[in-house]
């Protein structure tokens, strides 16, 4: 159909170009952690995608709202791309942090609670999309998908809450704000470890939008063969 | 932005309306009372309900070995992921058979605003899943030698039944009208029910103990708050997962 | 609990930096494959669209 726009093409050189600085930042600029070694610049990653994989969740709850609102297809759309591309995200989040963990922790897998509610988070949008693929009237599917991701933005927070207020103790590191006395594999940050940290936050945020631009086109052109399927058929 | 729409009668149910629509409240139990009086005559919901419920506990009994010791550690977790299992079963039964028969339209019909269907349906299944537990108590006190019959506890449960019952209404409306159907009621419900599981158990579970209330307000509070966001939440979507 | 060296764990981190950059491909390829199917779906069907009007 209509060929790349060319706003989309430098953004496609540059997120790739971003995203190759920030590994360099995040694999040979900043430093070794002395207690964790290498493994620790697993961390730049873990948080830029965790970032963006949250974000895109958010943005597709407001997008739920905004459908039920106007009921424009438009949304649905978004919708769609903002869970898929942050599924895509938050699985390489929960992926790194379990490699770091199995150095520093000892064990692939807690049931910190954190950890806990990024997988029942991750496992809300799985849902979501099996949700979606049961149902074939589109207009149907968009009201349904939009009333889950509500309901899933909704419930992520208060399971962690709940977690973390049963159990007092957590392991997992709290590097910006608030130290974790109790944290195994907690450390302080140099200023060039900032420089990645900020760097693959942005690297990330730019590829997010990257990918949502391309998720976009693909459902928009989704929607123009479902038109014109229906047209031949009548 | 308007969550919840009420429903004004199309043309041709004006003939119908020549006496004033029911009050919410006075529909809402119009539907219960349905619900509970098709489920007298024959109980298949509420036996089916039970057995699986002992069956599961049976299960649990193998799988966790329940000894003395390490019953007393799990006895909230066994019942809330009982009462969570016969919970789907129910919901999902009690929805199918709404839309099987067609009275899932003829509900639609009625001249009566559609939370009240919504509060119709969670208040029975509310109430199916309460007959469910209040059957399986007594039979795990007497099972497994632990007093479950106290007035604290069944508090307990009961705030977590309805904010169990009121998420699983919504999300059963959605689920039966899928290709998937009962497939996907509990893969959707378990993740968004999260919460609820986790307090509850954590407040059973502080209570068994020997807590007193105080200790467990935190899972309390925690439970109530749910009951209330996801409640408001169900009512005020509910419109959008009927709409034809 | 402070080691007095370093240690190496910088096969975690390259398993790390792998894993992600080929999940990130994955989804990059599938992005692109189901573009591709999709436009041939559309020309598939603007074909059979240029054709009908001819039947009548």
């Amino acid at each position: 159909m209509q060929p790349r726009p060319i706003a989309l093409k430098i953004l496609d050189v540059v997120s790739i170009i971003l995203l190759a600085v920030s590994a360099y930042l995040a694999l040979v600029f900043a430093p070794t952690e002395l207690v964790m070694g290498d493994v620790q610049r697993v961390f730049y990653f873990h948080i830029g995608t965790a970032w963006v994989g949250l974000l895109g969740f958010v943005l597709a709850a407001i997008a739920g709202i905004a459908y039920l609102a106007t009921k424009n297809m438009m949304w649905d759309r978004f919708e769609v791309a903002a869970v898929e591309v942050s599924t895509v995200f938050f699985f390489i989040t929960i992926a790194l942090g379990s490699i770091w963990a199995r150095p520093i922790w000892g064990t692939w897998w807690t049931w910190d609670p954190r950890l806990t509610t990024a997988a029942i988070t991750e496992l809300i949008y799985v849902a979501y999309f099996m949700l979606r693929q049961g149902i074939e009237e589109p207009e149907k599917r968009a009201r349904f998908g939009a009333v889950y991701t509500l309901l899933g933005g909704l419930s992520a927070p208060i399971t962690f809450m709940s977690i973390r207020l049963a159990q007092s103790r957590t392991i997992h590191p709290v590097v910006i704000g608030v130290q974790n006395a109790e944290a195994k594999g907690d450390f302080g940050m140099t200023p060039d470890m900032r420089v990645a940290f900020f760097f693959a936050l942005f690297a990330f945020t730019v590829v997010f939008i990257d990918f949502m631009w391309h998720r976009l086109r693909l459902a928009n052109m989704q929607e123009k063969a479902e038109q014109l399927k229906l047209k031949a058929s009548m | 932005m308007r969550f919840a729409r009420s429903t004004y009668p199309t043309p041709q149910l004006i003939d119908n309306m020549k006496t004033p629509a029911p009050s919410l409240w006075k529909a809402t139990f119009a539907i219960v009372r349905k619900d509970l009086a098709a489920e007298f005559r024959s109980f298949e919901l509420v036996s089916a309900m039970l057995v699986f419920s002992l069956l599961v506990i049976i299960i649990f009994n193998f799988a966790l070995e329940l000894n003395i010791e390490v019953r007393k550690t799990v006895n909230a977790g066994v019942l809330w992921a009982t009462f969570a299992f016969a919970g789907t079963l129910g919901l999902n039964r009690s929805m199918s058979v709404e839309k099987d028969r067609g009275c899932m339209d003829g509900l639609l019909l009625a001249p009566v605003d559609r939370s009240a269907i919504f509060f119709g349906k969670a208040l029975s299944n509310l109430a199916f899943m309460l007959v469910v537990e209040a059957i399986v108590l007594p039979v795990y006190s007497l099972l497994y030698n632990v007093n479950l019959l106290r007035l604290d506890l069944v508090g307990v449960i009961l705030l977590g039944s309805i904010g169990y019952t009121s998420v699983g209404t919504l999300l059963s409306t959605m689920s039966a009208q899928t290709r998937t159907r009962e497939i996907l009621l509990p893969i959707l419900l378990f993740p968004v029910a999260m919460p609820v599981l986790l307090a509850s158990v954590k407040a059973c579970s502080g209570l068994l103990a020997g807590d007193a209330i105080e200790d467990i307000l935190t899972p309390l509070n925690l439970l109530i708050v749910y009951d209330v966001v996801f409640i408001a939440v169900a009512f005020m979507v509910f419109d959008y997962v009927v709409e034809e | 609990m402070f080691l007095q060296t370093t240690p190496d764990t910088s096969g975690y981190m390259i398993a790390g930096y792998v894993l992600s950059f080929l999940v990130i491909g994955i989804y990059v390829a599938s992005i692109y494959i189901r573009n591709r199917n999709l436009k041939q779906d559309l020309e598939t069907l603007q074909s059979l669209q240029a054709e009908k009007p001819k039947k009548k």
